[in-house]
C-alpha cells in the first residue's frame, strides 16, 4: 500500500530527484513548509521582542511619568520623546504600535505561520502542503507588510496613532490626529498582510481536506491540526471583512470619501461593526491553535488520552460558530442599539461554555496523569490556569451593564492580556520546547526552560493581575497621563510596580532567547520520539524532516492520536503508525484501569 | 514501493487516491473554490457598506437611471454574460480535446471582458464629468438628464445636486474593486492563452482552464449582484 | 481508479445555451421591473430574488456545482450566513 512520497504527483516536488537546491531556495525561497514555518519563527520573535519593547516603552510613561527614558533616552527625535520623555503623540502611537505588532507580526504568524506550517502536513501525513509555491508566497508577503509597519515610524507625523482598533473619525482624519503618512502605512500594510493570511488559510484548508494520510480520519486528527482547520476557517472569511473596511478607510484618509466621517453623513459606527466583525473572529484565530497546541502537550506529558476528545473538536467549532454572533460586545459602550447589544450580551455569556468544557476536559486530562513537570507541560499549565482567569473576566464584560463601568479601562487591558499572553503566548512557548526537537534536532535546556518560565510566570502576574485593580478603580487605557485626573493619583505606586514587573518580565524573555539559539547549536542531540509522542511527526525521520516527509511512503494510520497508557500496549505510547498486529500485548494479563477507555 | 497512485492516463483532474478522500474533487479545484469563498466576504464588506448606507441616508442615493446610465450597464452586464458563456466554450472544448476551439473562446472571452472594462472606464469619465465622484468635496452630481440639458445650452440657474458623496463613494468603491477582479482575471485569461498556444492543456488534464473557469465565473456572478443592487434599485 | 471520481460534467453535456438564454431574459426583466412604478420595497425584494436566482443558476451550471459532490455545496453555503449576519445586524441600528 506504500507509495512514494512523491504522491501527489500532480505536481513535480523534488522528492524524487535528489540533487541538492542551492541556498536561496533551501532558505530564502524555500517551497518545503518545515522551512517557511521556521521562517515565520525566526521573523515573529523578532517582531514579538519589538512589541515587547514599545510596551516597556509604554510603562516606562505609566510608571515614572515625564521623567527622560534611561539609556536610551537620547535616541529619540524631538518629535517623539524629546529628551528622552515620551510625548502624548508618541504615546498613542506606541500603545497602537505595540498592539499592531503583537497581533499582526508576532501571536498570528507565530500560531498560525509557524504551528500551522510545521505541524499541519507532518502531523496528517502529507510529504508537504496542497500548495507550497504558494505557502512561500504566503510568507515574503508578509515581509513587505512588516517592512511598511516600520516605516511608519519614520515618516513625517510619526506612527498611526488611533488604536489598532482605528476608530473612525479620528483614524479617518489627519486634521484630528496629526498623523497622516503613518495612519496610511498602517492600513496599506495591514491590507497586504491580509493577503498571506489568506493564501495560508487556502493552503491549510485544501490540505487538511484533501491530504490526510490513509486512515487519518477526521476523528483521528490531533487537536492542533483541528484547532488550525478551524482557525483557518476564520481567518478565510473574517480576514478579507478587514481588508474591505482597510480599504474605505484608506478612502477616507487619502480621497476624501466619507464613509466614516459625519460631515458627509458617513458612519463611524459601521467602522466599529465592519472592525469588530472582523476582530471578534480574530481573537480566536489567536487562541484557538494555542488550544490546540496545549491539548497535545498535556495529553503527552499526563502520559494519558485527551479527556473527551470528541467534545474538543466539537467545543473547538462552537467557539468558531459563535465566535461570529458576538462581536458587539466590543461595542456596548458605542451608542449602538440597546436590543442588538442584549443579543451580544447573550451570545457572549453563551460562548463561556465551550471554553469552559475545553478547560475542564485539560483537567480531566490531567487528573491521575503520570505528569511530567518539564518545560512544555509547565507553559501548558499557566495556558491553562491563566486562559481561566482571563476567561472569568470576560463573564464581567459580556454583561453590558457591568461592562459600561468596565469598558475602555484597564480591567479590559487585563483581561486580554491574560488571554493573549496568559493563553496565547504561553501556549506558544508550550509549542516551542515541545517541538523544538522536531525542529531542530535538538533539546532545549530543560534548567534554563525551567528558570525562563518561572520568572515569566511570577513577573507576568506581577504585571497584569493588579490591572484588574486599576480598571476597577477607574483607570482608563491608551491615556498618557492618569495623573491628570485627582482619583487617579494614588493608584500611581501600582503603575509604578506594574512597570518595574514589565522590566523583568521583558528581561526574562533573555533567558528564552539564550536557550532557544544556544540549544539550536549546542543542545543534547535528541533522539527519534524524545516525548514518547503517538503522533506522525515523530515518526517522519530526521529532525527536521526531509523534503516530503515521509521517505518511506505516505504512512498508514491505524488509530487516534491519544492512546497513552494504553491496555493494549506494554508501553504508555501506542503510536498512530502501529500496525494492530505489531501492538505489543502487556505480559501479564490484567484489569484494565477505569480510567483508560477499554475499546 | 515506487508504484505511482496516478499512471493512468487522465487521472490529473480526480482527487489524489494515495490519501484519504476528502472533499473528492482535485487540490486546485478545492483551493480555487475555497478562494472564492473569501472573496465572497470581500465584497460583502464593500457591498453591506452600500445596503447600510443606503439604508441610513436615502437622500444621497438617487433613483435608477436618474446619476447611472442604467441602458449602457444593461448591455455591460449582457457582455459580462456572453463573456461566461464563451469561457465555458472553451471549457468544453479542451475538454473534447479540442484546441483550437480551446483557443478561439478563450480569445473571444479576453475581448469581451476587456471590452466590458474599457465599457466601465468610459462610463467612469462620462460620470466624472457629469459631477458625480468619490470624493465627498467634490461631489456635484447633477444627473444625466440635467446634465444633457446644461450640455445642448439650455443653461440657466446651477442645476441642483442629486444624490450626496456616499453615492459616489460607495459606487466607486464597489464597482471599481469588480473592475479590478475583472481586470486582473483578464490578464490571468491571457496567460492560460498563451500556455494553450503551448499545447499545455490536453483533455486529459486541463486544470488551469477550470480554475480560470470559476474564477470567471464568480466575476460574472458578483456583477450579477452588484448591477441588480446598484443600478436597479 | 477512475471510477465516480471520473471529471464531471463530461458525460453529459450541460445546457449552456438554454442557460444563457435564461440568463438574458431574466436581465431584461430585471430592468424592466426596475422601471415599474411599485413601492421601493417590492421592487427591491423582487430584483434581489431575480438576482440571486441568476446568480444560482451561473453557480450550479457554469461553475459545474450542479455536477460536484453535495459535500463540496456545503462548503460553499458557508460564508451565506455569515453575509446576512452582518448586514442585518447592523441595519438594525439605523
Amino acid at each position: 500500500m506504500a507509495t512514494t512520497a512523491a504522491t501527489s504527483g500532480h505536481h513535480d516536488t523534488d522528492t524524487e530527484h535528489h540533487h541538492k537546491l542551492g541556498f536561496i531556495r533551501t532558505y530564502i525561497f524555500s517551497t518545503d513548509h518545515k522551512m517557511i514555518a521556521k521562517q515565520f519563527l525566526i521573523v515573529s520573535l523578532l517582531f514579538l521582542l519589538l512589541g515587547g519593547l514599545l510596551a516597556g516603552l509604554v510603562r516606562w510613561q505609566l510608571g515614572f511619568p515625564g521623567q527622560p527614558i534611561p539609556f536610551i533616552g537620547g535616541l529619540f527625535s524631538d518629535t517623539t520623546a524629546p529628551g528622552g520623555i515620551v510625548l502624548p503623540e508618541f504615546y498613542n502611537a506606541l500603545v497602537t504600535m505595540h498592539a499592531t505588532f503583537m497581533i499582526f507580526f508576532a501571536i498570528m504568524p507565530l500560531l498560525v505561520g509557524v504551528w500551522g506550517n510545521f505541524l499541519i502536513p507532518l502531523q496528517i501525513g502529507a510529504p508537504d502542503m496542497a500548495f507550497p509555491r504558494l505557502n512561500t508566497a504566503s510568507f515574503w508577503i508578509s515581509v513587505p507588510a512588516g517592512f511598511l509597519m516600520l516605516a511608519s515610524f519614520f515618516v513625517d507625523g510619526g506612527a498611526a496613532g488611533a488604536g489598532w482598533t482605528a476608530y473612525a473619525p479620528l483614524s479617518a482624519n489627519s486634521e484630528y490626529s496629526g498623523v497622516h503618512m503613518g495612519q496610511i502605512l498602517w492600513l496599506v500594510s495591514l491590507t497586504i498582510l491580509g493577503f498571506s493570511s489568506i493564501t495560508g488559510a487556502v493552503n491549510y484548508v485544501t490540505t487538511v481536506i484533501n491530504m490526510r494520510a490513509p486512515g487519518m480520519t477526521w476523528f483521528r486528527l490531533p487537536l492542533p491540526v483541528w484547532a488550525l482547520f478551524i482557525t483557518s476557517w476564520l481567518l478565510l472569511l473574517a480576514i478579507p471583512i478587514l481588508t474591505g473596511g482597510l480599504i474605505m478607510l484608506l478612502f477616507d484618509q487619502t480621497i476624501g470619501t466619507g464613509f466614516f466621517n459625519a460631515p458627509t453623513d458617513g458612519e463611524p459606527l459601521l467602522w466599529q461593526h465592519i472592525f469588530w466583525y472582523f476582530g471578534h473572529p480574530e481573537v480566536y484565530i489567536l487562541i484557538l491553535p494555542a488550544m490546540g497546541l496545549v491539548s497535545e502537550v498535556i495529553s503527552n506529558r499526563s502520559r494519558k488520552p485527551i479527556f473527551g476528545y470528541h467534545a474538543m473538536v466539537i467545543a473547538i467549532a462552537s467557539i468558531a460558530f459563535l465566535g461570529w454572533v458576538v462581536w458587539g460586545h466590543h461595542m456596548f459602550q458605542s451608542g449602538m442599539n440597546p436590543l442588538l447589544g442584549t443579543t451580544f450580551m447573550i451570545s457572549t455569556i453563551v460562548i463561556a461554555v465551550p471554553s469552559a468544557i475545553k478547560t475542564f476536559n485539560w483537567m480531566g486530562t490531567l487528573w491521575r496523569g503520570d505528569i511530567h513537570f518539564d518545560a512544555p507541560m509547565l507553559h501548558a499549565l499557566a495556558f491553562v490556569s491563566m486562559f481561566v482567569i482571563g476567561g472569568l473576566s470576560g463573564i464581567f464584560m459580556a454583561s453590558a451593564p457591568v461592562d459600561i463601568y468596565i469598558h475602555d479601562t484597564y480591567f479590559i487591558v487585563a483581561h486580554l492580556h491574560y488571554v493573549l499572553f496568559g493563553g496565547s503566548l504561553f501556549g506558544i512557548f508550550a509549542g516551542i520546547t515541545f517541538w523544538f526537537p522536531k525542529m531542530f534536532g535538538r533539546m532545549m535546556s530543560p534548567t534554563l526552560g525551567k528558570i525562563h518560565f518561572w520568572l515569566t510566570f511570577v513577573a507576568y502576574n506581577a504585571v497584569f493581575f493588579p490591572m484588574h485593580n486599576l480598571g476597577l478603580k477607574g483607570h482608563m487605557r491608551r491615556i498618557y497621563d492618569p495623573n491628570q485626573y485627582e482619583f487617579l493619583q494614588p493608584l500611581q505606586g501600582l503603575n509604578t510596580f506594574i512597570t518595574i514587573a514589565a522590566f523583568v518580565l521583558i528581561s526574562s524573555q533573555l533567558i528564552f532567547a539564550v536557550n532557544f539559539f544556544w540549544s539550536m547549536y549546542a543542545g543534547e542531540k535528541a533522539v527519534q520520539n524524545p516525548w514518547k509522542s503517538n503522533t506522525l511527526e515523530w515518526t517522519a525521520a530526521g529532525h527536521p524532516p526531509g523534503h516530503g516527509n515521509f521517505p518511506g511512503g505516505t504512512p498508514r494510520v491505524h488509530r487516534g492520536p491519544y492512546e497513552y497508557s494504553s491496555p493494549k500496549s506494554t508501553d504508555d505510547f501506542l503510536p498512530q503508525i502501529v500496525p494492530p498486529d505489531r501492538v505489543l500485548r502487556p505480559a501479564v494479563p490484567h484489569e484494565p484501569s477505569p480510567l483508560v477507555t477499554g475499546d | 514501493m515506487t508504484s505511482h497512485a496516478h499512471a493512468v492516463h487522465g487521472d490529473m483532474m480526480v482527487p489524489d487516491q494515495t490519501f484519504e478522500p476528502g472533499m473528492r474533487i482535485y487540490n486546485m479545484k478545492l483551493g480555487m473554490w475555497v478562494f472564492l469563498l473569501s472573496e465572497v466576504m470581500f465584497f460583502t464588506s464593500l457591498i453591506g457598506t452600500y445596503i447600510i448606507l443606503r439604508f441610513a441616508h436615502p437622500d444621497h442615493f438617487a433613483d435608477p437611471g436618474v446619476v447611472l446610465n442604467v441602458t449602457l450597464t444593461a448591455f455591460n452586464t449582457f457582455f459580462l454574460i456572453c463573456s461566461s458563456v464563451t469561457m465555458v466554450k472553451a471549457f468544453a472544448a479542451i475538454q473534447k480535446g479540442d484546441q483550437k476551439g480551446l483557443k478561439l473562446w478563450l480569445l473571444a472571452t479576453i475581448v469581451i471582458g476587456a471590452a466590458f472594462v474599457g465599457i466601465q472606464a468610459v462610463e467612469y469619465a462620462t460620470l466624472a464629468e457629469e459631477g458625480f465622484v468619490p470624493a465627498a468635496a467634490e461631489y456635484h452630481a447633477v444627473g444625466r438628464a440635467a446634465h444633457e440639458a446644461g450640455a445642448a445650452g439650455a443653461a440657466g440657474a446651477e442645476a441642483p445636486i442629486v444624490g450626496g458623496p456616499l453615492y459616489g463613494a460607495t459606487f466607486y468603491t464597489m464597482t471599481g474593486f469588480h473592475g479590478a477582479h475583472v481586470s486582473i482575471g483578464v490578464l490571468c485569461l491571457i496567460f492560460v492563452l498563451i500556455r494553450a498556444m503551448r499545447g499545455s492543456y490536453t483533455a486529459a488534464d486541463h486544470r488551469g482552464v477550470e480554475l480560470i473557469g470559476l474564477y470567471w465565473h464568480f466575476v460574472d456572478l458578483v456583477w450579477i449582484i452588484l448591477f441588480t443592487i446598484v443600478y436597479l434599485i | 481508479m477512475t471510477t465516480e471520481a471520473h471529471t464531471q460534467g463530461e458525460h453529459h453535456d450541460p445546457p449552456y445555451m438554454i442557460i444563457f438564454g435564461v440568463l438574458l431574459v431574466m436581465t431584461l426583466a430585471e430592468v424592466g421591473y426596475a422601471f415599474l412604478s411599485l413601492p421601493k420595497v417590492w421592487l427591491a425584494v423582487g430584483l434581489c430574488v431575480m438576482a440571486i436566482w441568476k446568480a444560482i443558476l451561473v453557480a450550479l451550471y457554469y461553475m459545474h456545482l450542479r455536477w460536484e459532490p453535495p459535500r463540496l455545496w456545503v462548503l460553499v453555503a458557508v460564508p451565506l450566513p455569515l453575509v446576512v449576519i452582518l448586514i442585518v445586524a447592523v441595519l438594525t441600528e439605523f
